[in-house]
């Protein structure tokens, strides 16, 4: 049976629908738009920098704010600077330190600001957040940082150790920088860590995130994790909830050193093994498989999610992007254009920056 | 393996359609760029206008994941967090999925901040002296079916609250979230399969 009546209202209608409909009809939103307030401009061009008024009215900001800083100087300490763009720290448990400062029981705030490093030792938690950003849980043996020259907060660096990051900002704006691999937020809540070979596990728990070094990129939605190495970058995404024996193929997979035996006998399981769910690993597999190994992938691909109009096996085998994409956005897990519009040249992995 | 076979069905029915839909869709996407673009510029009805077109979009969103009486005031709270971004939306023809991934992290922030509440007993508590009214029952009747949609998977949670709520055509909700239509069609199909199931089971326990 089609579900036209469901899909588009057309067609012969079902009375279960209707009845849903008239019923939860009455949540429907029917509030009117508020008083909106007035909208922000875009930054001013560079002209107005040129303008006598605007340069006269910058000197004179530039000296109160000399003055202010020298008056400050002299005062008490703030416990808390809140006008400091920065990311506010909080400590959860023991003694985390921002820079050169310990935060304790009596004194448990700071900000992370420009530059500066976070560290958890292995009795410490902290949780930093940015209003227009998120919030981030920082788990104990954890080094973060605000990378300098990055004064819109958007980028960290997690260096080492675990964080659990809760992200409201718009999909695309804020990354995570790891040793091996840059996490792009895409709207979620996701698990980073990185171990002390620079490699690590990220880990969704809603929405989806991007992970990718250089042209090497992974989606990890909801339920799924994907492992990155140094020099390597993320590896091929899985369902957390696929069996032993599937995930150990894939960590094989991953595993570039294997022999061709090995890579061989790995596929087979992978294959033989995947459910529908696990369309997402062997669409990665696609673009990591050799040339060899790729029909086998398309047509178990294939069998799960049939490719959409506009896709062609040949396409695929010669890895056609665009067919790619498309392919990925009918496995629904998410619509790729939301990372390929805002995609950025965002830095692969900056953590000695 | 009939699951399979039906969505086959589904994702060719879809592909059929998708071209229909695409070409709606860019028609939206245009006048919705022409809005942004106006709202950039200052105007606030044209912001206004933006409000009227994907309210009910946020709503639906917000409605599979926050308690009901707390929606409209964050339908609101979306808005008004989009506005002063407006510069940052790089694909003005994005406006629609950029906006439902606000309102999906603005409901995630909302049960970081707020513990959990049970919203039948919240909102349609036992007023003082007496049980609910009978004017209330078609009103409790909805919230319990939407608890039973709200305990379906994510995907179709969102799609079936925008379709069955928000009153949606599922090239709308296309064309409105970003999502394709192959992938909302499906979800409509599964999703509604379930929640048949669910509310048979309901039924039956009561009986």
């Amino acid at each position: 049976m089609r579900d036209d009546y469901l899909w588009d209202g057309s067609g012969e209608p079902d009375p279960e629908i209707q009845k849903l409909e008239g019923v939860l009809g009455r949540l429907r939103h029917d509030r009117p738009a508020p008083a909106f307030p007035e909208i922000p401009m875009a930054k001013p061009s560079r002209r107005l920098w040129q303008m006598p008024a605007f340069q006269f009215a910058a000197a004179a900001a530039c000296v109160l704010a000399i003055a202010a800083g020298v008056f400050m100087s002299h005062q008490p300490k703030p416990e808390r600077v809140s006008l400091v763009a920065g990311w506010n720290v909080t400590r959860v448990t023991g003694v985390p330190r921002v820079g050169t400062q310990n935060l304790t029981a009596q004194h448990d705030k700071s900000i992370l600001i420009n530059g500066q490093v976070l560290e958890t030792d292995a009795k410490s938690q902290a949780s930093i957040r940015a209003e227009q950003i998120g919030e981030i849980d920082v788990e104990p043996n954890t080094i973060v940082r605000l990378p300098r020259g990055n004064s819109g907060l958007t980028r960290l660096a997690l260096d080492r150790g675990t964080i659990h990051a809760s992200i409201w900002a718009p999909a695309g704006e804020f990354v995570v920088n790891t040793p091996s691999a840059v996490a792009v937020d895409l709207g979620c809540t996701y698990t980073l860590h990185v171990d002390d070979s620079g490699g690590g596990t990220l880990q969704t728990t809603f929405g989806w995130v991007g992970f990718k070094l250089g042209n090497r990129e992974a989606f990890i939605p909801a339920g799924a994790a994907c492992h990155t190495k140094k020099n390597t970058g993320p590896g091929i995404p899985y369902f957390e909830d696929a069996s032993e024996d599937f995930r150990s193929a894939i960590a094989r997979l991953d595993n570039e050193g294997g022999t061709g035996q090995d890579r061989d006998a790995a596929l087979q399981i992978v294959l033989a093994k995947s459910r529908k769910p696990d369309s997402l690993t062997l669409w990665h597999l696609l673009s990591r498989a050799p040339e060899s190994d790729r029909t086998r992938v398309y047509n178990r691909l294939a069998q799960l999610v049939p490719p959409p109009a506009g896709v062609t096996r040949e396409g695929i085998m010669r890895l056609d992007q665009n067919m790619l994409d498309l392919w990925w956005n009918q496995l629904g897990f998410g619509d790729v254009g939301l990372w390929r519009h805002w995609e950025r040249t965002w830095t692969d992995h900056s953590a000695s920056q | 393996m009939a699951s399979t076979v039906g969505d086959r069905v589904e994702l060719f029915a879809a592909s059929l359609e998708h071209r229909a839909v695409t070409d709606a869709a860019a028609s939206d996407a245009i006048n919705d760029s022409r809005l942004v673009e106006a709202a950039r510029r200052g105007d606030r009805s044209a912001f206004g206008r933006l409000y009227d077109r994907y309210a009910r979009m946020v709503h639906g969103i917000l409605l599979a994941r926050v308690p009901l009486p707390d929606v409209d005031d964050l339908v609101q709270d979306v808005f008004l967090l989009a506005l002063p971004r407006l510069h940052s939306l790089r694909d003005i023809t994005r406006f629609g999925a950029w906006l439902a991934a606000i309102a999906r992290n603005r409901a995630n922030d909302y049960h970081r901040q707020h513990v959990e509440q049970v919203e039948l007993s919240d909102e349609f508590s036992a007023e003082p002296g007496g049980g609910p009214s009978k004017s209330d029952a078609p009103q409790m009747e909805a919230a319990a079916i939407l608890e039973v949609i709200r305990s379906l998977p994510e995907a179709y949670r969102e799609t079936l609250l925008l379709r069955l709520v928000e009153g949606m055509t599922g090239p709308e909700i296309a064309a409105r979230t970003g999502l394709t239509p192959g992938s909302v069609r499906v979800n409509l199909h599964r999703g509604m399969q379930q929640l048949r199931e669910k509310l048979a089971s309901r039924e039956k326990a009561k009986m």
